[in-house]
Parts: structure tokens; C-alpha cells; sequence
């Protein structure tokens, strides 16, 4: 069982009504909004709640791409994760991902992953994304039918690039490049690729199917929202004979964790509603053509599964912030509460998906950063060593072996008495380093 | 309506009449079916209304196609009819694919009617975005009175009324439109329009929310033999809104 950590970067310091003002938090928010220098603020924020992460053994640090959004700040994910790569010391780097469909030529995502793998010695797991409708064919302005057979050639074109010894001619339909040899090359001669989806294209099961990649399912409305999508992936990879190994399944959750749960609530409350609020897509989130017709069929079956635990009228609540604290809990939106707790929630979900990868997201909205790096620690000591034991009969091929070497000598352990942390020298140590 | 092999492709076709040949070349929603203009197009002449490739049942070609390919396909279809040249009407999108049919085979167009076409753009009147309207504001933007507009629309005839199956139509022919207009329906043929040799009228609904008027007189200064017709009380459908008017100002220009 691995945990990684992530959040959204978001932008803490919208106004109120930002909602009920502007019709939609991606692709149109206008600039003015945000100042540069509180954006920079926000970015050395995470980069430094990060390193708490990999100091308190999160197998992973996660980063995605993003563009136009109050939402998540990170249009290239991969410079925070040269970033990380030299400030932080045992977690894989976890990028989910890169579009593919967006660079010409897509070597220069070869490149730049290259460059990370050989920075951080060897610990990059490589995410292939389709981005967001509101990404790649709104802010980036590509005709959503292109997207998947561009996304295709590109992937093709990086595997090639990272493993022809020789430099080689390459004529897609999109790309057509006569000399390519990109330096550097990766350290690692089979680099984890992660291909994160959630809107359950089966084209996308059908390719991590073929190539063994991990899957990942990235949203943040908790288990009731995926679950039927979640199932019908794990359905169809065990129907093509695939690999039914929990760790080629990634999953978002949002953890509030507290000694209490009042204090739960008063810690966390704002900014759960203020995640939710501020993240609606407005009409930019379901263009024709960015779904093939063979999906939207299979999907018209999958939701109307699972609607007597979260309702229309609940997703609406919930993005309207409208929900109480327990009710986001309640729905599976957020799993909130004490250590002993969090665990006992986590495990229920972490068997009930079959995920190996949990993507544990420990800051949302307008946190505060003490509060996000006390529940980051607090995940790191008291919940994560408490849940190593699931799926350790499996082995897993898509964290980098270089970072599951670190992480296994240095992370905390389960205490076995009722003390204190398992190993509160652990963070010290690893800080002075 | 029937389906013809027509290359490697199958194409569906509505098929009507007989007189002189018209090709109609429907917009970016969808086909319009077997709709009223459409049978009154036939009562004097041969009017063959394909589906484009890609949407409804028509095949799709091959995936990096581009709008030249396109045309090249109408080509082909007016060849295999041997009654060229033909009279082509092209809406909206079926507009811009019937102006650069017209610009590169200009022996196969007789006249050409080009009924508030995409194509062209103007950065001093930026078109809105058809595809992130929400479907009130985009009912607002392409009848003149929303009031008033058909329900069902006649092309809806796909769906016989299932709710699910119109939306899965409707995803795939706007999926199949991107192609060619999205983020802007601008593939280069303000470059191709000077070939266009046919005689040209430009139709246009005046109350057009998606292509404003001016479009219209765009297209006619860059066609050597083109005049503008504009359709009072029409949006960017005028042959469903303003039926009659829009069939006397083709009937008058193609005969």
C-alpha cells in the first residue's frame, strides 16, 4: 500500500461571492483576481508542505497540470517537480501528468521528465494525461476529436524517445520529425507510467490495460461518486484477463484528520466548502467529441448505479458548498476525524476500490498551512503505518524502485504501545540530513 | 433516407425529386431530417441532401482529415451522380464546405447558395462559441424568436423522441463539427474564396446570433459574382424560421 501526497494548488484569497460573480472557475476567471506575489506565496507553501510529506514517508509526491484556473495554479506541473527534486530526499515524484495531446513536438515532455528522473536520482513515476475538457480544448483550443489520436502519437513517440539508442526518424500524422534524440535520457530503463483518467473512457481502460500502466481515478468526490466507475474499471480488466493488482489503481481522497472531531470541523470546514465552491467548470466541462459515442454509452449505464448514497441534488450541494461538515463526510467527499478514525474509513475504502495507491490530499481550498502540515504529520505518523499491512502480498511495479527503497528504510512505523509517535525522531533526522 | 457506398465511405442520404441536380449540405447541428424546405427544394428539381462523414450514420473519414478532404469527398459524390455541374446550397457548416467544393472544383458548381456560413472570420466581429453556449443561450443565439421555433426540431428526427439517444447524436455530430470549428471556424478559406467561379447567393438570416450579418458581406466581397439576400424575421436558420422567404430568394436565383 502506498500514500502519496497532493493538492489542487489553489488560490486562497478569492473573494466571497466569486461563485455567484463569474460563470466559471476555469478557462475565464479573470487575472486581475489573483496577485502574483501571494501566487508565489501559495507555491512555496507547497513546496515546503511537500517536504514535510517526504519527510514523514509519503511514498509519492504528486503534481498535475492545470491551466486557467483558480483551482490549481500549476500549468506546468513539471517545474515544482524540479523543485521537489532537489529539496526533498526518499518520495517518488508523481506527475499526473503531462497532456500529451498540448506540446509539438511532445519530445519536449521526453525531455523534461528525462531531466527530473535524472535530478531526483531516479524517482519520477511518469503520468500521460488527456487534460481536463477545460485544459486541453478550451484553454489550449484543441478540437476535442483530435485529442485521444494526438494523446496516442505522442505517448508513442516518448517511449521511443526515452529507449532508441540511436537517433531515429519519426513521421506521425501530427509529428513529423526527422532527427530525434533527446538528451538527457532517464535513469530508470522502465519508467512507472501512471495514466490518470475519472470520467471512465474505455479507451483509456483499453490502454492501461495493453501496457500494464497504472490507472488512476482522480476526483474529489470520494467513494459514492467513483464507486461505480471504479467497479466497472476493475470489471473490465479482470473480463480482458488484465492485471488485477491493486497497486495500477490510484485514488484521490481528502483526509482532515484532528484530534477531535469538533475540532475537525472548526479546522477544516471553510476550506472544504471553499475547495468545492470555487472549482465549478461552468459550461467548459462537457464539449462534444471529447468523449467518444462508445463511452457515452457505456457511461449512460454507470450512473444512474450508486445514486441512493449520493444524489444529484447532493453533487449540486456539494459544489454549491452547501453541505454540512459531516455531510461532505457522510457522502465520502472528505474523511475527517482522529487518527483511529481516518483509518478506519481509509481501509474500507482502500479495499472496497482496490486501490494500492492512495493519493491522500491533506490540504484543499484556503488551509492554512500549519493546519495542512499538522495533517500531513499526523498522516505520516498515525495513519499510514497503520494500513501498510493491505496488499502487501503484491508486488508493486509502479512506484520507482529507487524511491520504494528510500521510503521503506526511512518512514515511520506502527507504534505498538499507546505512546507517542512511532518515531518522533524520524522527522528530525530526516530534516538534518 | 438511404445509405450509398460512396469510396471507402457509407454515406446516408435524403433523396428527393427530379429536375435539375442540387446538392444541400446541411449545418453543424445536424441533418435536418426530412424536413419541409427541404421536399419543396424537390418539387422542381433532383435535390440530394447527403449527411456529412462522421455525423448520424455516415461514416467518418480517416481521422487527420482535414476540410479539403472534405470537399474532395463532395467531389467525388457529384462525379458519381454524372449530372454535373449541380447546384450547391450549403448551410452553416455545410456552407463552408460548399464554398471550397465550389473554390476547388469549379466545374462541378453550376450556382451556389451559401446560407449563414461558418468560414470566415473577422477579428472586429468575433463569432460567439457554439460549443460552451449553455442550450438556452445557444436557442437565443440561433432562431430569431425562441418562442417560435419548432419542437422537436424537424432534425431531430434521429431520436424519435428518447431523450438519451438524441444527446448521444447530438455528441457526436457537434463532436464531428469540432473538426472544423473549434476553437475558430477559420481553416483558411478567405484564401480559396477568389477561385470560387460560380454564381453566388449569399443568404442570411438577419437575427443570425451565431453569424452576425456582417459575415455575409465578407463572403460576397471575396466571391467574384456573388449578391446578399438578407431574411427578415430569421436566425441562423432561416430555412426552418422563415421557410417561404427563404425558398422564393433560391427558387429566384437558381432558376
Amino acid at each position: 500500500m502506498k500514500f502519496h501526497w497532493f493538492a489542487e494548488v489553489t488560490y486562497p484569497h478569492l473573494p466571497p461571492d466569486f461563485r455567484e460573480r463569474y460563470r466559471s472557475a476555469w478557462v475565464t476567471p479573470p487575472a486581475h483576481l489573483i496577485d502574483p506575489v501571494k501566487v508565489g506565496e501559495t507555491y512555496r507553501m507547497f513546496i515546503r508542505l511537500m517536504q514535510i510529506a517526504d519527510q514523514v514517508g509519503f511514498d509519492g509526491l504528486t503534481v498535475n497540470e492545470h491551466h486557467q484556473t483558480v483551482i490549481a495554479m500549476t500549468p506546468s506541473p513539471n517545474l515544482l517537480a524540479a523543485s521537489l527534486a532537489t529539496s526533498t530526499k526518499n518520495a517518488a515524484i508523481t506527475i499526473v501528468g503531462n497532456s500529451l495531446a498540448l506540446y509539438n513536438p511532445p519530445t519536449r515532455i521526453a525531455e523534461e521528465y528525462a531531466y527530473i528522473d535524472c535530478l531526483s536520482g531516479g524517482r519520477l513515476a511518469a503520468g500521460f494525461v488527456l487534460g481536463t475538457p477545460m485544459d486541453s480544448v478550451f484553454a489550449y483550443g484543441m478540437p476535442p476529436i483530435e485529442v485521444r489520436a494526438r494523446f496516442e502519437e505522442a505517448r508513442q513517440l516518448i517511449l521511443r524517445a526515452w529507449s532508441e539508442p540511436e537517433p531515429f526518424i519519426f513521421n506521425g500524422k501530427y509529428n513529423k520529425l526527422r532527427y530525434v534524440n533527446i538528451w538527457p535520457r532517464p535513469i530508470q530503463k522502465r519508467i512507472p507510467i501512471w495514466v490518470p483518467g475519472g470520467g471512465g473512457s474505455i479507451e483509456t481502460w483499453d490502454l492501461v490495460n495493453q501496457h500494464d500502466y497504472c490507472y488512476g481515478h482522480l476526483s474529489f468526490s470520494g467513494l459514492y461518486s467513483s464507486k461505480p466507475l471504479v467497479d466497472a474499471f476493475w470489471e473490465y480488466i479482470d473480463k480482458k484477463g488484465g492485471n488485477l493488482n491493486p497497486h495500477r489503481m490510484a485514488f484521490t481522497q481528502i483526509i482532515c484528520l484532528a484530534n477531535t472531531e469538533a475540532e475537525a470541523e472548526k479546522n477544516y470546514y471553510e476550506a472544504v466548502r471553499y475547495f468545492h465552491r470555487n472549482s465549478a467548470p461552468g459550461n467548459f466541462g462537457n464539449p462534444p467529441g471529447y468523449t467518444t459515442i462508445r463511452s457515452l454509452k457505456a457511461s449512460a449505464n454507470q450512473v444512474s448505479i450508486g445514486r441512493n448514497k449520493l444524489t444529484p441534488e447532493d453533487r449540486i450541494r456539494a459544489s454549491r458548498g452547501e453541505m454540512s461538515f459531516w455531510e461532505y463526510d457522510d457522502k465520502g467527499y472528505i474523511i475527517a476525524g482522529p487518527p483511529q478514525r481516518v483509518r478506519q474509513r481509509l481501509r474500507e475504502l482502500i479495499t472496497d476500490l482496490r486501490i494500492g495507491q492512495l493519493i491522500a490530499t491533506p490540504h484543499m481550498g484556503n488551509l492554512a498551512e500549519e493546519i495542512a502540515a499538522e495533517n500531513t504529520r499526523m498522516f505520516g505518523y498515525e495513519v499510514a503505518p497503520y494500513l501498510r499491512d493491505l496488499w502487501a502480498d503484491q508486488p508493486d511495479y509502479w512506484t520507482p524502485e529507487a524511491s520504494q527503497k528510500l521510503v521503506a528504510a526511512n518512514a515511520p512505523t506502527a507504534r505498538t504501545d499507546a505512546g507517542s509517535r512511532s518515531t518522533p525522531s524520524f522527522e528530525a533526522k530526516q530534516a538534518g540530513k | 433516407m438511404t445509405r450509398e457506398k460512396l469510396g471507402a465511405l457509407e454515406v446516408r442520404v435524403w433523396s428527393g425529386g427530379s429536375g435539375a441536380p442540387l446538392l444541400y449540405l446541411h449545418g453543424f447541428e445536424q441533418h435536418p431530417g426530412d424536413a419541409s424546405f427541404l421536399n419543396r427544394l424537390a418539387r422542381h428539381r433532383e435535390v440530394r441532401a447527403p449527411e456529412h462523414p462522421g455525423f448520424g450514420e455516415s461514416t467518418a473519414l480517416e481521422e487527420n482529415y482535414d476540410v479539403i478532404d472534405v470537399a474532395l469527398h463532395y467531389r467525388r459524390l457529384i462525379e458519381s451522380w454524372r449530372s454535373a455541374p449541380v447546384d450547391v446550397v450549403g448551410h452553416s457548416l455545410g456552407g463552408m464546405f460548399a464554398a471550397e467544393l465550389a473554390a476547388i472544383s469549379p466545374h462541378l458548381v453550376r450556382k451556389l447558395v451559401l446560407v449563414d456560413a461558418y468560414g470566415l472570420w473577422l477579428d472586429d466581429h468575433p463569432l460567439p462559441d457554439p460549443f460552451a453556449l449553455s442550450p438556452r443561450d445557444l436557442e437565443r443565439a440561433k432562431w430569431c424568436d425562441p418562442a417560435k421555433a419548432p419542437t422537436p426540431e424537424p432534425s431531430a428526427f434521429e431520436a424519435n423522441g428518447n431523450a438519451e439517444a438524441l444527446a448521444i447524436f447530438r455528441a457526436q455530430n457537434l463532436g464531428t463539427a469540432t473538426k472544423f470549428m473549434w476553437p475558430i471556424p477559420d481553416r483558411g478559406l478567405s484564401r480559396r474564396l477568389p477561385y470560387v467561379k460560380a454564381p453566388t447567393l449569399i443568404v442570411h438570416g438577419e437575427a443570425d446570433g451565431l453569424i452576425p450579418t456582417g459575415y455575409a458581406d465578407a463572403f460576397a466581397r471575396s466571391i467574384s459574382e456573388a449578391r446578399v439576400a438578407i431574411i427578415r424575421n430569421a436566425g441562423h436558420l432561416p430555412m426552418v424560421e422563415a421557410e417561404d422567404q427563404f425558398l422564393a430568394a433560391v427558387d429566384q436565383f437558381l432558376s
